[in-house]
């Protein structure tokens, strides 16, 4: 089983969810220094399997919602999550046995973490997207039938709200409007579960898939040959019911970046070198969330689109990007569950205003490089 | 007016790690130029550079009416936890942020030096400026008791959102002074912009460098008054603009990255350009930086220095393992250029020094382009292996210079430092490469050319406040701390203004970056 025990390990899963977060999910590096006094303090994470859940055990998801903006400077209240737990377990009257991230890319990865180790509760290897989406409703869960409510909303000052709502679309907007007025940002206790509804609706080791990400990248710089090449040899494993594939290689020409609706869109434009003439175009909407190689759709949502700097193989967020980086776009396929007709309902490309039918990677990718 | 006469010339000086430049300028014109070695002292390499520098030139220490200068000697101490001084750390705040405590992260040997002294308050703002309570004195108080009692010379102050509201750190800062009288003060605000941690981290760094920096710049004044200069003297900073003695002794981080954006905003000076790549090539690394109208592209990321993540506004350097020092290996057809470089063992190891490492200064002399050393030590260097290898030395620096331009524009490369000689022709896809005379001073002429600026980074709701009304109250904001800065009011120019929307929230709300620079007001003459 995964054992997080020194910074190295925190770092490697940090950089490991900043590439399933897909350009988006928020800097981990806010989290990552929330674990690490933990375990400077000797109090280390326990990372348990879906499988030694008992069937009745009684899980919840941990995830804060609201501003990455003001993550960096509210920084995590240890006693504020502490005191969400116990309005939790108020709330659903009865303890809780292990936390899972509702959201393993970028910052939502690190904060249960951290809170299962100041509290000695497991945390699950698993989590409801397998990457990172905008929204709280767009995970396995809701789409297995689980609602996000009853929740727990606390902010760091103990202003709390306890919401049970029908639609977990409304849940989303009742619980970003509770964060806007309490200084942009909560933490929530959501998704409340049965050990035998997770095991069925989750998606499987994903805390281990951070690690296991982290610790290639940073293993495949020191050794020989592309680190780019090693990565993807370790992801594109078809027994693990895995898939990877360099999608496009080049330069990016052109970034652009605007804010509707509170969403982050943008742009990035990728050459190929060497005067072949091919381009990439890949649409951010705070994800990264379709790639289309001279116009043609290579990959959408809820696959996963990575950006990573040549060199070292970092991955890059939408953020980042600009003029003149040399980078590889990599295509990771979508955990299966989330491959499903009622989850691409959800979170395809047309619910994020993309008028096209989702194509599962692989089938595109097989013509495109 | 009484008083002695001033002098129209400005004297630039880079004070660096090995070298003590200096320069004489008058105008745009460059009078006369200095390189001295650095002395573990500082003050009396600066005297000796000084003093060449004014007898080649033949001016007296009256002709000067200011004098600039650049220095890394406080971020080579704090890399090199050199002279640093115990520091609290006191958070404002509480209860938010108690899971991620000051000092997280530090790298051991920086906690051997400043020691983990960390405090506690509630207070600070949330994102719109409110703030949450009043300033508890007594607990203020009973910290500046703790402080005492364990001789910390410095504290580092950081609220919750400070950039919006500086005067929650000021108001703590002046109960803490009337507590512990004497202590050196930073608050956060001064030091860094939006994200908390790295912000926290630059107020540490400079609380560590606290007694240092005095020691420092009193032996620079010292220095000038031993000069007979008299005159007001300035401190470049990092995004290269001046800073009084006074301020420089308080905020040393300031000074962290002066060294490369003087050079850079010299070189630009040099080559008559405001956009170009600059292309410093030193023994061990060319620096590739941007310079887009007059001043130094600034990083967007986080930067470590010492080990230390902080948000500094830093000039975006792209470092390679090449310079005039570095190794070649050639092996038939392949050529192999570094990373290792023999560094300030040059004078040994190369062979034409007679040493017995094949280096790039080598590869120079064999081609014509340098005597240096002996060239006859070369001479059975073969024709293609040195041609290949010199054009090896190009394509890196081309690629890399490709990598620093914002977009497909041509603009020039700008050539400077001593390893320029490793590159005869011009570079491929630039508008031309340019080898401006003094190149080797460019960061004294840096130095002495810096101006003044001023800046805001505010965050403003667009539904109460239209977006044109707040994108000038953020000019404003800058315009004046340019003016309070000492900038002629008609020369101040806004030279950046940025919007970045805050996602993830209902409302629209935007932050917004502006930076205005002038001219250094003229001294008055007699």
């Amino acid at each position: 089983m995964l054992e997080v025990r020194t910074t190295q390990d925190v770092q490697d899963m940090a950089r490991g969810a900043v590439f399933l977060g897909a350009g988006g999910g928020g800097d981990p590096y806010v989290g990552e220094l929330f674990v690490r006094n933990q375990i400077e303090q000797g109090r280390y994470p326990r990372v348990i399997a879906l499988d030694a859940l008992a069937d009745d055990a009684f899980v919840v998801g941990v995830a804060g919602i609201g501003a990455p903006t003001v993550l960096v400077e509210q920084l995590v209240s240890e006693n504020a999550l502490v005191a969400l737990i116990a309005q939790a377990e108020r709330l659903y009257g009865r303890a809780i046995d292990a936390i899972f991230c509702v959201e393993i890319g970028g910052c939502n990865s690190m904060v249960p973490l951290g809170l299962g180790a100041r509290l000695g509760l497991p945390v699950i290897d698993a989590d409801g997207m397998g990457r990172a989406f905008p929204h709280l409703e767009m995970t396995s869960f809701s789409v297995a039938g689980h609602r996000s409510t009853p929740a727990a909303l606390r902010d760091d000052r103990g202003n709390e709200a306890d919401i049970t709502l029908d639609d977990d679309r409304v849940a989303e907007r009742v619980a970003r409007g509770f964060a806007s007025s309490l200084g942009g940002l909560v933490h929530s206790v959501v998704y409340p579960m049965s050990g035998a509804e997770i095991r069925a609706s989750a998606i499987p080791g994903t805390l281990t898939a951070t690690r296991d990400i982290g610790r290639t990248i940073r293993g495949a710089r020191s050794g020989d040959g592309d680190p780019t090449d090693r990565l993807i040899a370790f992801l594109d494993d078809p027994a693990a019911d895995r898939a990877a594939a360099r999608l496009f290689s080049g330069k990016i020409v052109d970034i652009t970046h605007e804010t509707r609706d509170g969403w982050h869109w943008g742009t990035a434009v990728i050459d190929s070198e060497g005067g072949a003439g091919d381009r990439m175009t890949i649409g951010i909407q705070n994800e990264f969330v379709v790639a289309r190689r001279n116009g043609e759709t290579v990959i959408s949502v809820p696959d996963i689109i990575v950006v990573l700097d040549q060199e070292s193989a970092e991955p890059l967020t939408a953020e980042q990007l600009r003029y003149g980086q040399r980078v590889h776009v990599i295509g990771y396929a979508a955990a299966p569950l989330m491959r499903r007709p009622e989850g691409l309902a959800v979170f395809g490309p047309r619910a994020f205003g993309i008028a096209e039918d989702y194509r599962a990677f692989g089938d595109q990718a097989a013509d495109a490089c | 007016m009484t008083g002695p006469a001033r002098g129209t010339l400005r004297l630039g000086i880079d004070v660096g790690g090995t070298n003590t430049d200096a320069v004489l300028m008058r105008g745009r014109e460059v009078v006369a130029s200095n390189k001295s070695f650095t002395t573990r002292d500082i003050g009396s390499g600066v005297i000796q550079s000084v003093t060449r520098l004014l007898e080649s030139a033949k001016r007296g220490a009256d002709e000067i009416g200011r004098v600039m200068i650049g220095t890394t000697q406080f971020v080579n101490a704090f890399v090199e936890r050199k002279d640093l001084n115990p520091v609290a750390a006191i958070r404002i705040g509480a209860p938010c942020g108690d899971g991620v405590p000051p000092l997280v992260g530090f790298p051991e040997d920086l906690l051997g030096r400043i020691g983990r002294h960390v405090f506690w308050l509630e207070g600070g703002a949330d994102y719109a400026g409110n703030a949450h309570g009043q300033v508890d004195e007594q607990a203020v108080l009973a910290i500046a008791a703790a402080i005492r009692e364990r001789e910390i010379p410095a504290a580092a102050l950081t609220a919750t959102f400070s950039p919006l509201r500086p005067d929650l750190e000021d108001e703590v800062a002046a109960v803490l002074r009337r507590g512990a009288p004497g202590l050196h003060v930073t608050c956060s605000a001064r030091v860094g912009g939006m994200g908390l941690i790295d912000r926290e981290n630059a107020a540490i760094m400079n609380a560590s460098m606290a007694l240092l920096s005095r020691r420092v710049i009193d032996a620079l004044v010292d220095a000038f008054a031993r000069l007979g200069i008299t005159v007001p003297i300035y401190l470049t900073q990092n995004d290269g603009t001046l800073i009084t003695t006074e301020t420089a002794a308080n905020y040393p981080v300031f000074t962290c990255s002066a060294g490369p954006t003087n050079s850079i905003r010299g070189a630009a000076f040099l080559a008559g350009v405001d956009d170009a790549v600059v292309v410093d090539v030193g023994g061990t690394t060319t620096d590739i930086g941007y310079v887009l109208r007059g001043f130094p592209r600034e990083t967007a990321l986080p930067n470590a220095i010492g080990g230390v993540r902080t948000n500094m506004r830093m000039p975006d350097i792209l470092s390679i393992p090449l310079g005039g020092g570095s190794i070649v290996a050639i092996d038939g057809d392949a050529v192999e250029i570094g990373p290792q470089s023999v560094g300030h063992r040059l004078a040994s190891d190369a062979l034409v020094f007679g040493g017995e490492t094949l280096t790039t200064t080598d590869l120079a002399v064999r081609a014509g382009l340098a005597s240096i050393g002996d060239a006859a030590l070369v001479a059975d260097l073969a024709d293609d292996d040195v041609r290949a290898a010199i054009e090896a030395i190009h394509a890196r620096a081309e690629a890399a210079i490709d990598l620093v331009r914002v977009n497909g524009n041509p603009i020039p490369t700008i050539l400077v430092g001593g390893g320029a000689i490793l590159f005869p022709r011009d570079f491929a896809g630039s508008a031309g490469t340019l080898r401006p005379a003094f190149a080797e001073v460019a960061n004294a002429i840096g130095a002495a050319i810096a101006t003044v600026s001023g800046r805001s980074d505010r965050i403003y709701d667009l539904d109460v406040m239209a977006r044109e009304d707040a994108l000038a109250d953020a000019t404003r904001i800058a315009g004046d701390a340019a003016r309070s800065a000492g900038a002629e009011d008609d020369s101040i120019e806004l030279v950046e203004l940025v919007e970045l929307p805050l996602g993830h929230m209902q409302g629209r709300l935007v932050r917004v970056r502006a930076r205005a620079v002038g001219a250094l007001r003229e001294v008055e003459h007699a």
